[in-house]
């Protein structure tokens, strides 16, 4: 057996050793044993000066040992990664179990609807200002056109500090306080969302306590087609794209023309269901244009300006959006009620 | 208010139309018809007449009757169980397969005896109770013996094929408490013609009696004398058209009263001019006595109060109700008819306060026209000569100080073009202006409207202009956006931030709640610590538990949770920002309340709600806010606060202003609540917001590495994390950081002590640290806490 024969024969046995191992231990010494400095096919080289032809002998050696190492180094691989993934295996998890992280909170139905109406009106470039529950009876009844001893003043039983000072039955009074506040009478685009008071029992329908939103746009030229316009965008945004809206002639102390809006039943389309009784319309906001009257006490010159106003009733909304039974449900927050308004 | 639609028929032109129809056309125009109300039903009826009656072989209360329909339908065999079923007796039948309001009628075997048909009463047949006398309702109805045998209309025979319309009258439109406007409204509103009837005259003769108002609150009162009436049941038609408005029929007397009423919207009262102490009637408003009405009960009038008097006597409660003394009855055969005009601010008031309210207390108060007082005296006496035999009738007599005065508006088309965003010609305007009853005149561009003495509510061009859309209808107007001017808007700073921190503490899991403003006065001086100030007290509350604006949200929210804790929601955690309003505060208050456990992982890890929660969230409400740690202080209450935890609680400061608590309620408050325990942070939200923050300036990493070295040590349980992060940052400049890694409390250290683990951060911004400058630096922090607090450092 010359040399070159003999480099051969180690290939083979290391090769055939090399399919035998299965623990890292063995192939740690079968690296020893074959590839180490001190191994056999390092061990080849040492007889180079006995071959006769020194290059073809070198050159058995070298691919002899870049083939047994990378058989070696694919065995390695092949059993680290075997290892690894025995790990892994190990690690297994429930994947149905819950998150560390806690489940967010919700929202009462109350301020989503006020947060969404915010939202159309804000991106129609309105402003949303705030008013107070404590009102004068100047801005909630004089300023808006219901003087002492008003007919209309019957509609709303109000709740009493003094003679002057009260819990606001409207949220129309921000109106006023806005109007009044503009030292420099320019347009006014703004909603007003906030709570209100009557003297209603709470029941399904009637709570003492309500919210309104109150809208106000004050500018030359202000007609009941914007107020149409404004509010048959607002209905499609907050109801749905197919909405239409219908004008009914109404009454309110402070608008001349006043008008009752209806939106067409997003429940039904407009079919008729009973959620609309059948008529295909809801009935969903009173609006008109600012009385003249109220206008001129507010500093505005009705004949250079005009405005509409218009107030939504958040709980209806509410009610009517989310299939909410009964008022008190709103404020009784009930967190196994509230849970769904995320 | 409710009216025939008969009596409507009779005078507009309605042909073609149903009451539907008008309802829908009368809504839209701003004249809601509520419902529509029939008086009666029934299909498949007929006159009968009972040939014989025998009773009933198997009973003690029934009996067989034979009855004859007439010659289209013969005669049935019917088993009858009324009292008043009788021989000869004209009777409705309800014929086989008739649809009756509660009851379809069948053939039928009643204890062995057939039985075709069904004889009524009119409540069967859907009349209200309240018409019917209790002979009526006990048995069937027994027809007058010229009914006519074999007639299928019998709801038409009695006057009862009529349906009212029930109109919602809106506060500006007093004047369709009126028919005889409502005409008017439902011939314009659906362009149809008025029928209209002539009055018949009654002479007069010169009278005696004299009248007269001593208040500004009575500028007009007239009367009438009118002898010789004589009170008997009133005809059908005129009881039908008072059931159809829901007022039961009296007698004659009081009936035309009442119609007059409703055909006008003039309230009437009459006296018994034989029972008045003198001739004559003054309206005044100083009296201050006790008096009797006609309802038999004793009223307090007091200064204010408008009464009808006679030699200074009370006569009436104006307006509202007739004194006892001077009722008309059966006996009266002379009356004194009065029609007057008094403020309905006055009549409102007494009204209220005595508790007693009419329908004619309720057309003063919504305004009545005080143009029509000679009419409603001359269409009175005709319907009392007519139905009440008078036999005299006396001349008006007037007090009337009442200024007359045409109203005419002015206005322009381009005015209401303008304000309806349409374009109407002005042949289109003046049409609908004088369907509507109004007086049109041009004059150049303007229009001048002369406005109807019933439309007391129009005063100016808008109201013109409502008019002109509500004739025209709505559909005429087109959507369209306001053009402005584009401007800055968009929530201010303060609403973002309040948005920002809501939105936060839902994300850390806080629900969002809305609960009542109104609270018992007791509940206002719970957890009042922020903003105190005395509550504001209602004057009329509805009940006590209601009746004080809270000057706190921590109570609302701790009785939400109580709510809760007590149906099934033992742990969870809540948040509200609302206003706070008391006498000299306007402020916002934000308030999160937590309560029972919290829980991790669905809910293998729960542990209870403790302080440091709030405190977690009340540092990232000051983060979202910009406020620097050091801008607010935490510190143990300056007062007695017995509804918090006395050592796991504390007050929120900026400088010396309080600006929130925060803290575990005591176990008392929690007995009280009905809760195991919770967390209560309220914060001054408007003080916080009012907090100005610098702007962000980027700090540069740093250059040189940081060196940190952990310290364990043991010291006495009252030592504050704050005072020795203090010493340790005070001991070296190097050292410029500490937090704290581990708190330990139990068996393995001295009862009173603690041990705390702390990492310190030491570096030099402008060069790297050395070995011994760092053991140095480390040295020095140890012995600090040696000498400051006696620790033992753990080694």
């Amino acid at each position: 057996m010359n040399l070159i024969e003999k480099a051969i024969q180690i290939k083979n046995q290391a090769l055939e050793a090399l399919k035998k191992v299965v623990v890292p231990s063995s192939l740690e010494d079968f690296y020893n044993q074959y590839l180490a400095k001190k191994g056999e096919i390092p061990g080849l080289m040492t007889h180079m000066k006995e071959a006769e032809d020194k290059a073809a002998y070198g050159q058995t050696v070298n691919a002899t040992r870049n083939e047994v190492l990378d058989a070696y180094m694919s065995k390695k691989a092949e059993m680290e990664s075997a290892k690894l993934n025995a790990k892994l295996k190990s690690e297994v998890l429930d994947i149905t179990l819950p998150g560390t992280e806690e489940e967010i909170g919700s929202l009462n139905p109350y301020w989503m609807v006020i947060r969404e109406v915010e939202d159309i009106f804000l991106s129609m470039g309105y402003e949303v200002v705030k008013g107070r529950d404590v009102e004068t009876d100047h801005y909630n009844f004089e300023l808006l056109n219901v003087p002492k001893d008003h007919p209309s003043r019957d509609m709303q039983d109000t709740f009493y500090f003094s003679p002057e000072l009260l819990l606001r039955t409207q949220t129309s009074a921000s109106q006023a306080h806005k109007m009044c506040e503009m030292t420099e009478k320019k347009p006014i685009r703004m909603i007003s969302p906030g709570k209100a008071y009557r003297r209603d029992d709470d029941d399904m329908t009637h709570s003492h306590q309500f919210a309104q939103i109150e809208g106000l746009v004050v500018d030359r030229n202000i007609s009941i087609a914007n107020l149409k316009g404004t509010l048959e965008l607002f209905a499609k945004k907050m109801f749905g794209e197919k909405r239409e809206i219908r004008l009914r002639s109404s009454y309110f102390p402070f608008t001349e023309p006043s008008v009752e809006v209806d939106v067409s039943c997003f429940n039904c389309g407009g079919k008729g269901c009973a959620m609309c009784k059948g008529t295909g319309y809801i009935e969903i906001l009173g609006a008109g244009m600012v009385n003249p009257k109220v206008l001129e006490m507010c500093g505005y010159d009705p004949k250079e300006w005009s405005g509409f106003a218009f107030g939504v009733g958040v709980e209806r909304v509410a009610m009517l959006r989310y299939c909410i039974d009964d008022i008190r449900r709103i404020y009784q927050n009930d967190l196994r009620f509230l849970k769904d308004f995320k | 208010m409710k009216i025939s639609y008969k009596w409507l028929q009779q005078h507009v032109d309605l042909t073609g139309l149903t009451p539907e129809d008008i309802a829908n056309k009368m809504t839209f125009a701003g004249a809601e018809v509520e419902s529509i109300g029939r008086m009666a039903s029934g299909t498949n009826l007929v006159i009968g007449k009972v040939l014989s009656c025998v009773n009933h072989p198997d009973s003690d209360h029934l009996h067989v009757l034979q009855v004859d329909e007439g010659p289209v339908h013969g005669v049935h065999q019917i088993v009858c169980g009324a009292p008043n079923a009788r021989e000869g007796l004209k009777v409705i039948v309800a014929r086989t397969g008739a649809k009756l309001p509660e009851v379809e009628i069948k053939p039928s075997v009643i204890r062995g005896v057939e039985s075709d048909g069904m004889c009524c009463s009119l409540l069967e047949l859907g009349v209200d109770r309240k018409y019917l006398s209790d002979k009526q309702v006990a048995g069937i109805e027994e027809l007058p013996e010229d009914a006519p045998v074999g007639e299928e209309n019998v709801l038409g025979y009695l006057g009862l094929d009529d349906v009212s319309l029930d109109i919602s009258v809106l506060p500006n439109r007093p004047d369709l408490y009126a028919y005889e406007n409502v005409a008017k409204e439902v011939a314009c509103i659906c362009e149809r013609p008025l029928i209209e009837e002539e009055m018949r005259e009654i002479p007069v003769k010169p009278s005696h009696f004299r009248v007269g108002s001593l208040s500004a609150k009575c500028p007009i009162f007239t009367a009438r004398l009118i002898t010789g009436v004589k009170t008997k049941p009133s005809p059908t038609w005129l009881s039908r058209i008072l059931e159809n408005a829901g007022i039961r029929s009296i007698n004659n007397i009081v009936d035309i009263g009442n119609y007059v009423m409703l055909l006008t919207g003039q309230p009437l009262n009459m006296y018994d001019a034989d029972k008045l102490p003198v001739r004559e009637l003054i309206v005044r408003d100083d009296l201050e006595m006790d008096y009797v009405a006609m309802d038999g009960n004793s009223y307090k009038i007091i200064d204010g109060d408008l009464v009808v008097t006679s030699g200074g006597q009370p006569m009436c409660l104006a307006g509202i109700m007739t004194a006892d003394a001077c009722k008309v009855d059966e006996r009266t055969s002379n009356i004194v008819v009065e029609s007057a005009y008094f403020a309905g601010a006055s009549i409102r008031h007494t009204s209220n306060r005595i508790g007693l309210s009419s329908d004619s207390a309720l057309r003063f108060c919504k305004g009545i026209n005080p143009h029509q007082n000679e009419y409603v005296q001359k269409l009175t006496s005709m319907l009392l000569t007519d139905l009440a035999d008078a036999e005299t009738v006396g001349e008006t007599v007037v007090y009337d100080v009442y200024p007359h005065e045409e109203k005419v508006i002015k206005t322009s088309l381009s005015y209401i073009n303008g304000r309806l965003g349409t374009s109407f010609t002005k042949a289109e305007v003046i049409s609908a202006l004088t369907r509507d009853h109004m007086g049109i005149a041009e004059s150049g561009d303007e229009l001048i409207v002369h406005v109807p003495a019933y439309r007391i509510d129009m005063e100016g061009e808008a109201d013109v202009t409502e008019e002109v859309i509500r004739v025209l209808g709505y559909d005429n107007v087109k959507s369209i956006m306001p053009t402005v001017t584009l401007d800055l808007t968009g929530l201010t700073r303060e609403q973002k931030l309040e948005n920002a921190i809501t939105t936060h503490l839902r994300e850390r899991g806080l629900t969002g709640v809305i609960t009542y403003t109104l609270v018992s006065k007791k509940e206002t001086e719970k957890f009042a610590y922020l903003n105190v100030a005395a509550p504001y007290v209602l004057t009329n509350p509805m009940t006590v538990e209601r009746e004080a604006v809270r000057t706190n949200l921590a109570h609302s929210l701790l009785s939400c949770a109580s709510y809760n804790a007590a149906h099934q929601n033992k742990d969870g955690a809540i948040y509200e920002v609302s206003d706070i309003d008391a006498p000299g505060v306007a402020s916002r208050h934000l308030c999160a309340v937590m309560f029972g456990e919290r829980t991790y992982v669905g809910d293998t890890v729960r542990r209870p709600y403790g302080f440091y929660d709030g405190k977690g969230l009340l540092t990232s409400i000051m983060n979202i806010l910009g406020v620097q740690p050091g801008r607010y202080s935490l510190s143990p209450w300056s007062l007695g606060k017995e509804e918090f935890h006395p050592y796991r609680s504390c007050e929120i400061r900026m400088g010396k202003k309080l600006i929130g608590v925060l803290g575990e309620i005591h176990p008392n408050a929690c007995k009280e609540y009905m809760l195991k325990n919770a967390v209560v942070l309220e914060l001054d939200l408007a003080a916080l917001l009012e907090i100005r923050t610098s702007p962000i300036k980027a700090s540069v990493p740093l250059k040189y590495p940081a060196v940190t070295r952990d310290l364990a040590f043991v010291l006495l349980r009252s030592v504050s994390y704050e005072e020795v992060k203090r010493e340790l940052l005070r001991a070296d400049a190097l050292i410029k950081g500490v937090s704290v890694f581990d708190i330990y409390e139990g068996e393995k250290v001295a009862e009173g002590c603690k041990s705390m683990a702390v990492t310190i951060t030491m570096y030099d911004p402008t060069r790297t640290l050395r070995d011994e400058e760092i053991v140095a630096s480390t040295e020095k922090a140890i012995k600090a806490l040696q000498i400051k607090f006696g620790a033992e450092i753990r080694q």
